[in-house]
């Protein structure tokens, strides 16, 4: 017998429709317990986070970002665009910025990044015209591509509609919940439990960077208070520096490290000169760093192996903490400024930038001169 | 879009209150459709046109064959069909793997060619729905079912987005029926609906992603070899990731579909109680097995022609089983070894039928150890990136590492790798021969209330990486 598609009598050979069979019960009162046990359950979880001085704060997401470089495609004539890694995104506070120069900077600074790379990109890209900030972190500069958060540039490149929504969606829940946070996800507070025993012959893993800041809309980030207020946390931070620093691998031969940095020299002239012929300018910035942090940089990158040559090579300005007392300001953690000096360290920057541009002769009109 | 991200949630609720607004049932199908086509495009919106041509093109050829009685013609409207379905099946997701062959295979006889460049995206969900379109067109041609009237529910078989991107592979007769009359879902099939979503949401965002991902990514990863020990932690906590996975994906998609009044065929049995091989596949993808056998093996001739011919049947259809889900020699290898476990059982089962021994509890749970020990061997090949990597994997977990093996998981990944196993074999060794329905019949309400409640909240705190689901791949 020949069955149809027109009909639901099974027929020989086919597979008829099955209807699923429903639980017997009395549905409506589970339901209405489930959802009373839900928000119970993380009402006490927000709550407890609250209580360790989290609060809400936007993600920081691969998204948001993608959502930040978009802006740069709309071809603004006199755009601002940070990148660097976290000490960029840290430092800084965007609206102290605009409050300088009228214009609100596009922070793309990712944390624990390379920002070479993203200079190239820009250089290629033709909407972009504007005025560049470089933040430099020494080390991170010689690591392959972009490095810890190269999944957020290819998000930007392949980020589907879906996607895109869902960052829209996002938003509010990140700015409601404390909890909501990369952090505080339940299987990363399992994993670094005090109670799990070391195991016997795996090799040392520097521990996770923990949570350390505090993000806005426009991806301006402050540090975390915390981090500045408790001891015992101030150490887990600069404990996990220490642990990720000591244990980099081992830099290659120093012939192979000097063509390798030779090559990036001339990367940089090549974006720069790219920026500078469609009428944009690049500067740099090497934020503050302290202690231990600044020992290591000095250690593995003097500032006259590595950040001369690049001001050199890119035959740009460029501005160094330890030039400018205005800039030498509280690190609590040894690499990221405290909150509370991001305006001076900010409004300082920009008068620097000013100055040292005019005595090259250049006005740019991101920088209100 | 994928079922674990907000862009589903806000999606899910729209389409409904549309479904159950007042409006005619033809309006409520064509919302379906259109829902389905957004849902689709929300990854590619050009990618929809691949959809478009799979439906129009099995839409015109079943109704000719249907109108024709001449064999030449069945035969040759069939392959357009075929053509049509398996040529955009092969450009698109095997086109780079056959040039990359050719270039070896013209290599080693001596020819110097090297295959172009192949950036080919590869449309997601393209090896179900084109399955799902053939099987229309197959099943009129073989005479098993008629032609439907109405090209509004044909269109909405194919694309019917609970189902549309990683099955089950619903069957024209299980699911066109279902769109021929009004359908809304009663209360209690909505919110066992919505429990059966939770369920799949809890094991992809918790089990698959949060609990056994980190552990599989770690060894599977690693640029040295590892030990025996982080070899076989590694291998377990894959096997319950991608079932975790894709048992997570299909019991949300029935949970949807039932949300809005249709109903799914199950796709997975608890298949690590399996005793046997052929037990493993009559409760691992049922509906991809299903298939392939209805379409594929009895086809071919199945069991009909001799114990030699049963064997190869059986090993074509494993083989090409195994690269229908990918376009890697891996994917072939692991598809060979069930089909030699397959054959090495059916010759087992032959020559020891009846015996005592078989019955016996200890016997039964043996076999099921051995049964999930074997199948933990192929997912080696389905999951390393290579075959070096796969061998490096097998000769650890056989106890022969290799040199320099190192350990690779830390203690809080051991725990949790064993501990979720553990509970995912107890659980399905108890359910092996019931139904998730039975057993939530017999629950009292408070008890259903705090495991639900607790997978919900499970879910929101472990926050979720919005990884895509294993299978959107293949």
């Amino acid at each position: 017998m020949r069955s149809s598609t027109s009909s639901s009598d099974p027929g020989l050979d086919t597979e008829p429709v099955i209807l699923r069979d429903i639980p017997p019960g009395r549905w409506a009162r589970t339901v209405m317990l489930t959802v009373a046990l839900v928000v119970a359950a993380i009402g006490g979880w927000e709550m407890y986070w609250r209580s360790q001085q989290v609060v809400p704060a936007y993600g920081n997401s691969d998204g948001q970002w993608a959502e930040a470089r978009r802006k740069v495609d709309e071809g603004r004539p006199n755009a601002t665009v940070f990148i660097g890694s976290s000490r960029t995104q840290f430092d800084f506070r965007l609206s102290v910025w605009e409050e300088e120069t009228g214009i609100e900077p596009i922070q793309l600074a990712l944390e624990g990044s390379n920002p070479l790379p993203l200079l190239t990109d820009l250089a290629r890209d033709e909407d972009f015209r504007g005025l560049l900030l470089v933040g430099i972190t020494p080390p991170l500069i010689f690591q392959p591509g972009i490095g810890l958060r190269a999944g957020a540039v290819e998000h930007y490149r392949t980020e589907t509609p879906s996607e895109r929504l869902g960052t829209l969606l996002s938003y509010p829940l990140e700015a409601t919940f404390a909890f909501y946070n990369f952090d505080l996800k339940l299987f990363t507070v399992l994993a670094r439990q005090p109670w799990w025993p070391e195991r016997a012959g795996l090799p040392y893993q520097p521990p996770p960077v923990r949570k350390i800041e505090n993000m806005r809309r426009n991806r301006d980030a402050d540090l975390w208070e915390r981090v500045e207020t408790d001891p015992e946390y101030n150490a887990i931070v600069t404990s996990t520096w220490k642990a990720i620093l000591e244990n980099l691998p081992p830099p290659p031969p120093p012939d192979v490290a000097r063509k390798a940095f030779e090559d990036l020299l001339a990367q940089v002239t090549r974006d720069v000169e790219a920026i500078r012929a469609r009428g944009g300018e690049v500067v740099f910035v090497r934020p503050p760093s302290s202690n231990w942090f600044r020992e290591f940089e000095a250690r593995v990158a003097p500032r006259e192996r590595v950040w001369e040559p690049l001001l050199a090579a890119a035959n740009a300005v460029g501005v160094h903490f330890e030039d400018h007392p205005e800039l030498q300001v509280p690190t609590p953690e040894w690499s990221h400024i405290s909150s509370r000096f991001e305006e001076q360290f900010t409004r300082a920057v920009v008068r620097i930038l000013r100055k040292q541009l005019a005595e090259r002769g250049i006005h740019r009109p991101e920088l209100g001169s | 879009m994928l079922f674990n991200s907000l862009t589903f949630v806000l999606f899910f609720a729209l389409v409904l209150a549309l479904h159950h607004a007042p409006l005619p049932w033809t309006v409520k199908k064509g919302n379906l459709l259109v829902a389905s086509y957004l849902f689709y495009a929300a990854w590619s919106p050009p990618f929809v046109l691949l959809l478009w041509l799979s439906t129009i093109l099995d839409w015109f050829v079943a109704k000719a064959i249907f109108r024709t009685e001449v064999v030449t013609r069945r035969r040759a409207l069939l392959a357009v069909s075929m053509l049509g379905n398996l040529g955009m099946l092969g450009y698109f997701k095997y086109g780079g793997f056959l040039m990359e062959n050719w270039a070896a295979l013209m290599s080693a006889i001596g020819v110097t060619w090297s295959a172009p460049g192949w950036s080919i995206v590869l449309p997601v969900g393209i090896s179900f729905y084109t399955f799902q379109t053939m099987a229309y067109s197959l099943d009129v041609y073989l005479r098993r079912a008629e032609p439907t009237t109405t090209f509004l529910d044909f269109a909405l078989f194919v694309t019917f987005f609970p189902q549309l991107v990683a099955g089950p592979i619903v069957r024209p007769t299980q699911l066109i029926p279902q769109f021929q009359a009004p359908v809304r879902a009663s209360r209690d099939q909505f919110l066992w609906g919505l429990a059966l979503l939770t369920l799949g949401l809890f094991e992809k965002t918790v089990i698959a992603d949060g609990a056994l991902a980190p552990a599989a990514d770690a060894v599977f990863g690693a640029a040295t070899a590892v030990p025996f020990s982080d070899a076989w932690l590694g291998t377990l906590a894959f096997s319950g990731q991608i079932f975790s996975d894709f048992a997570g994906y299909s019991t949300a998609a029935i949970g949807i579909a039932l949300c809005l009044g249709f109903s799914l065929p199950d796709n997975f049995r608890f298949p690590y109680a399996a005793i046997g091989f052929s037990d493993f596949w009559r409760r691992w993808h049922i509906s991809l097995s299903t298939w392939l056998r209805d379409y594929l093996y009895i086809p071919l001739g199945g069991n009909r022609k001799g114990w030699h011919r049963t064997q190869l049947n059986l090993m074509v259809t494993m083989l090409l089983g195994g690269l229908w889900h990918g376009a890697a020699w891996t994917f072939v290898v692991w598809g060979g070894l069930h089909g030699l476990y397959l054959g090495v059982e059916r010759w087992l089962t032959g020559r020891f039928r009846g015996a005592r021994i078989a019955g016996t509890l200890a016997f039964r749970v043996g076999l099921g150890l051995l049964t999930y020990f074997l199948v933990n061997l192929t997912w080696v090949f389905f999951r390393a990136r290579d075959f070096p990597a796969a061998w490096r994997m097998i000769r650890a977990m056989l106890g022969f590492p290799p040199a320099g093996a190192a350990l690779v998981l830390a203690t809080h990944l051991v725990v949790t790798v064993l501990v979720v196993i553990t509970g995912m074999l107890l659980v399905h060794g108890l359910m092996r021969n019931r139904r998730l329905e039975e057993v939530a019949a017999r629950a009292p309400g408070w008890l259903t209330a705090v495991v639900w409640a607790g997978m919900l909240f499970a879910i929101l705190i472990t926050q979720g990486s919005g990884n895509a689901f294993i299978y959107f791949q293949f």
